[in-house]
């Protein structure tokens, strides 16, 4: 209930998505699912290509047993529809009719194939906001070719920053050019819902992952525009004393002490190492290790390395976690996924969200919303879909196609 | 190459007002993306406390200032700046009756901070009922660790992120960088806040939105969590390898630091690689016959592959595979993707005059929004619903909104607007502009609070 006394809808209660996205785009209408929005996602007859994405759960086999298919699809309801056929043509235009937002990954030829194409689907609903997400963007002229996660990372610019100093460049784990691209296409639907609020018009939007990715490149463009520097790998590496990863008792914690901004954390940081009687601590007490750029330098970076390591080694991560948080500093243990699930902040906020998932016969934990909405709140994760799980529903119930009708589409394999 | 980016002149986030208190890094991208769409952000920021980031390397080298950051620049084009100390006590009432004009009120401080300056989400929405309130909390308003601090790169390492990211041997890394701050934290506050706008201009109902950096980002590792939780044992760092292709790794080319990554997803794009690379004896070993055999050789396949991409030419390499139909690319630097030819054709880099940076150059948001040519045929008087008449089962939706009979609309074609970025705001450039236009203050009483170092 909100204040008003109203029970809680969701913010995008009433607003019908059509998902035919692979994984560059099946998370965005994910989140529009969870915020109230009814995400059908269409898929052909042999099932939606994220079925087959990335790894299987333990001990399960086959389509439908990728992790990253049931958390980017939870809480979507399944339509099987052949859009090659011709014969799907009429409960196409039925859904395109129904549906507010239409997200899609086709290529410029697929598109013209199936006849999604944005002239075709705004001839049919004008108030369609309507976005196709493509590696480069649709206007690219070679995008038959099937780009994945590492090739977009890399035309975006964030994988020459991941891995190792004067190493080969390594990828960021999770799919994050899926990830970009999918929040960037929930963004962009949601300003077209907002804009169609006022002109009552749809609109295309044509999202790209690259640029997606290319918006995470920290200070990397402004650093080269200004003083021609190509910023290179880091690492694990500190860029000064006091910033970076430290290896510990049980593993590593990550710190922020020593940006700009943060003066008084190095000063906390160093009254710490003093009164633990750390050796060498009192060395920072002397004026230069105030400065920035003395902190930056080579032996700076090495030397207080050594001083924290006298700390650090006979601390586990959650001691030094604790004690650094008390006294202000931004640090953090370098959790594995056992770390994350056991962190007591999220268990105290009652984060985690389990999932019987039928299909699997398993219990999924799910990461709670990213967001909490005091008035609409987010749905709790719900299982993703099964094959073609609400077709009939879909089509009988909510298309008006008649009993009859309906078989015998699916005896012709339309649906 | 002009682009429209939407056909609503000002944009299409131009009745948004923000009363904008983020700094540094999340809340300032997310907010950045507003401004750049049209809304007006008012970026609430001091000479007494300016964002950090205005004092963050890199400048203009000769600029080294609070107005030289070409950091800070990056990520608040588009915005207004409103000098005012939040110190003083007479500042709090100006800031609240600016926030009862704005429509969204957003800051990323810890809990407790805009409670201390009288701009807890009750008393904003004393003065403003259906105002949108986002706060973005390190790791949320309540909890054991709700007062912990964090930046990007200590959440990332907090949520997983950074030991899944790696080399099996070496010390997972992450991104390198402070990643949850650019993409997954202003994404989902994008996500969340746009929502409430939309909720909001359907209802009128307003609403808190709260958004923990660390709950954010868990979700970006959610398939990980999903593993994990069938009884798995944790996900090991597999570096650039995945277990459905092969070679799919990151491959040296000719000269220094220059890489190209190649994805070979099936059995075609192998044989095409080894074609394109005049290594037809590939072909014919056992060891590479199949996906399952490339995997058990795979350390033997990228040595070879190496040995064969280091002879060529970069953009050479990728151009000869892509036209092959193998997916590769160059693994851009910041060099690089300036100069990028997608990127600089589709328009993504915005060059803007700044009167002390000089030209600098800005990412546009990363998508480009073509409006519907035609105008709606809806007879006058006709009320327009969201969502489909009929087929939502959602009977909400059947009494909400309610847009009065839409005007005539002029047909908005690609010509219909172009996106301009507008350059980043020195300090407290606006706050003139602001005063009177919001605040209604003569130039006398302006005058008076920039002396008492209010307005400063």
């Amino acid at each position: 209930m909100d204040s008003n006394g109203r029970s809680a809808a969701g913010a995008l209660s009433g607003v019908r998505v059509l998902d035919l996205a692979d994984g560059l785009g099946a998370y965005a209408s994910r989140l529009l699912g969870d915020l109230g929005a009814d995400v059908i996602r269409v898929e052909p007859p042999s099932g939606s290509t994220t079925r087959r994405d990335g790894a299987n759960f333990e001990g399960t086999t086959g389509p439908g047993a990728s992790a990253f298919d049931r958390f980017v699809n939870a809480g979507k309801r399944s339509l099987v529809l052949d859009l090659a056929r011709p014969e799907a043509r009429t409960l196409w235009v039925r859904l395109v009719e129904s549906a507010d937002v239409l997200i899609e990954t086709l290529s410029a030829a697929e598109a013209s194939r199936l006849g999604v194409t944005p002239a075709a689907v705004t001839s049919l609903n004008p108030r369609l906001v309507h976005a196709s997400v493509t590696p480069f963007g649709r206007d690219r002229s070679d995008d038959s070719v099937r780009d994945d996660d590492l090739t977009i990372m890399a035309a975006g610019g964030l994988l020459h920053l991941g891995g190792y100093p004067d190493g080969t460049p390594v990828v960021a784990y999770g799919g994050q050019a899926q990830v970009s691209a999918s929040l960037f296409t929930a963004v962009s639907v949601l300003v077209g819902l907002i804009e169609r609020l006022e002109t009552g018009l749809g609109t295309w939007i044509d999202v790209s992952a690259q640029e997606s990715v290319a918006q995470a490149l920290e200070d990397t463009v402004p650093m080269y525009e200004l003083t021609g520097v190509v910023r290179q790998r880091l690492g694990a590496d500190p860029r000064e004393a006091g910033s970076g990863m430290y290896p510990c008792l049980d593993g590593a914690v990550a710190m922020v002490a020593g940006r700009v901004g943060t003066a008084r954390a190095w000063q906390a940081l160093v009254t710490w190492l003093v009164e633990e009687d750390v050796p060498g601590a009192t060395e920072l007490l002397d004026g230069r290790w105030s400065d920035l750029s003395f902190r930056q330098t080579d032996a700076a970076i090495a030397r207080f390395g050594d001083i924290f390591s006298g700390l650090a080694r006979s601390r586990t991560r959650m001691q030094l976690y604790e004690e650094a948080q008390r006294r202000g500093i931004a640090l953090s243990p370098v959790n594995d996924i056992r770390g994350v699930l056991a962190d007591p902040q999220l268990v105290a906020r009652n984060f985690w969200v389990r999932v019987a998932d039928p299909e699997l016969g398993v219990t999924e934990v799910f990461p709670g919303p990213p967001y909490r909405l005091s008035a609409t709140p987010a749905r709790p994760a719900r299982s993703a879909p099964r094959l073609g799980d609400s077709t009939r529903s879909i089509v009988v119930g909510e298309l008006g196609v008649d009993p009859a009708g309906f078989d015998r589409l699916a005896e012709a394999g339309v649906i | 190459m002009n682009r429209d980016l939407t056909g609503t002149p000002g944009g299409p986030l131009k009745a948004i007002r923000v009363l904008d208190f983020t700094w540094v890094g999340a809340g300032a991208l997310a907010t950045k993306l507003l401004a750049d769409l049209g809304a007006d952000v008012i970026k609430v920021e001091s000479r007494a406390r300016p964002d950090n980031l205005r004092l963050a390397p890199p400048y203009r080298p000769g600029a080294e200032n609070l107005e030289g950051s070409g950091y800070f620049a990056s990520r608040n084009s588009s915005k207004r700046s409103f000098a005012l100390d939040m110190r003083k006590p007479e500042a709090r009432g100006i800031a609240l009756r600016l926030a009862s004009q704005c429509s969204v009120v957003t800051s990323n401080f810890r809990p407790g901070v805009m409670a201390r300056w009288g701009l807890s989400y009750d008393q904003v929405r004393a003065v403003n009922p259906s105002v949108i309130y986002l706060t973005m909390p390190m790791q949320g308003e309540d909890g054991p660790h709700a007062a912990y601090t964090g930046f990007g790169s200590t959440i990332s390492a907090l949520a997983g992120l950074v030991e899944l990211s790696g080399l099996p041997d070496h010390q997972g890394v992450g991104t390198g960088t402070h990643y949850p701050d650019h993409v997954p934290n202003p994404g989902h506050a994008l996500v969340a806040l746009l929502s409430a706008i939309l909720y909001r201009n359907r209802t009128g109902i307003g609403q808190q939105v709260e958004v923990s950096q660390l709950e954010s980002t868990v979700n970006v590792v959610g398939p990980a969590i999903l593993e994990a939780s069938g009884g798995a044992p944790p996900h090991v760092r597999t570096g650039n390898r995945v277990q459905d292709a092969a070679p799919h790794g990151v491959f040296p080319t000719r000269g220094v630091d220059r890489w190209c990554a190649i994805s070979c997803r099936t059995e075609q794009a192998w044989r095409e690689l080894a074609t394109a690379l005049d290594r037809p004896e590939w072909l014919a070993d056992p060891r590479f016959g199949s996906l399952t055999a490339r995997k058990e050789h795979e350390d033997e396949l990228e040595r070879l592959v190496s040995e064969a991409t280091v002879q060529c030419g970069r953009e050479e390499l990728v151009e000869l595979l892509r036209r092959r139909g193998v997916a590769a690319a160059a693994v851009n630097s910041s060099k690089d993707i300036l100069e990028d030819p997608n990127l600089v054709a589709r328009g993504y880099w915005q060059r803007l005059e700044h009167p002390v940076i000089g030209e600098m150059t800005v990412a546009r948001p990363p998508f480009v929004m073509h409006p519907v040519g035609a105008p709606v045929a809806a007879a006058a008087g006709t009320p327009v619903v969201v969502g489909a008449a009929g087929a939502s089962t959602d009977e909400r939706m059947a009494k909400a909104p309610t847009f009065a009979a839409l005007p005539a609309m002029p047909s908005r074609g690609p010509a219909g607007g172009e996106l301009v970025l507008r350059r980043p705001p020195l300090l407290g450039e606006h706050t003139r502009d602001v005063a009177r236009e919001l605040l209604h203050l003569s130039e006398d009483e302006i005058g008076e609070l920039e002396r008492a170092g209010v307005l400063a």
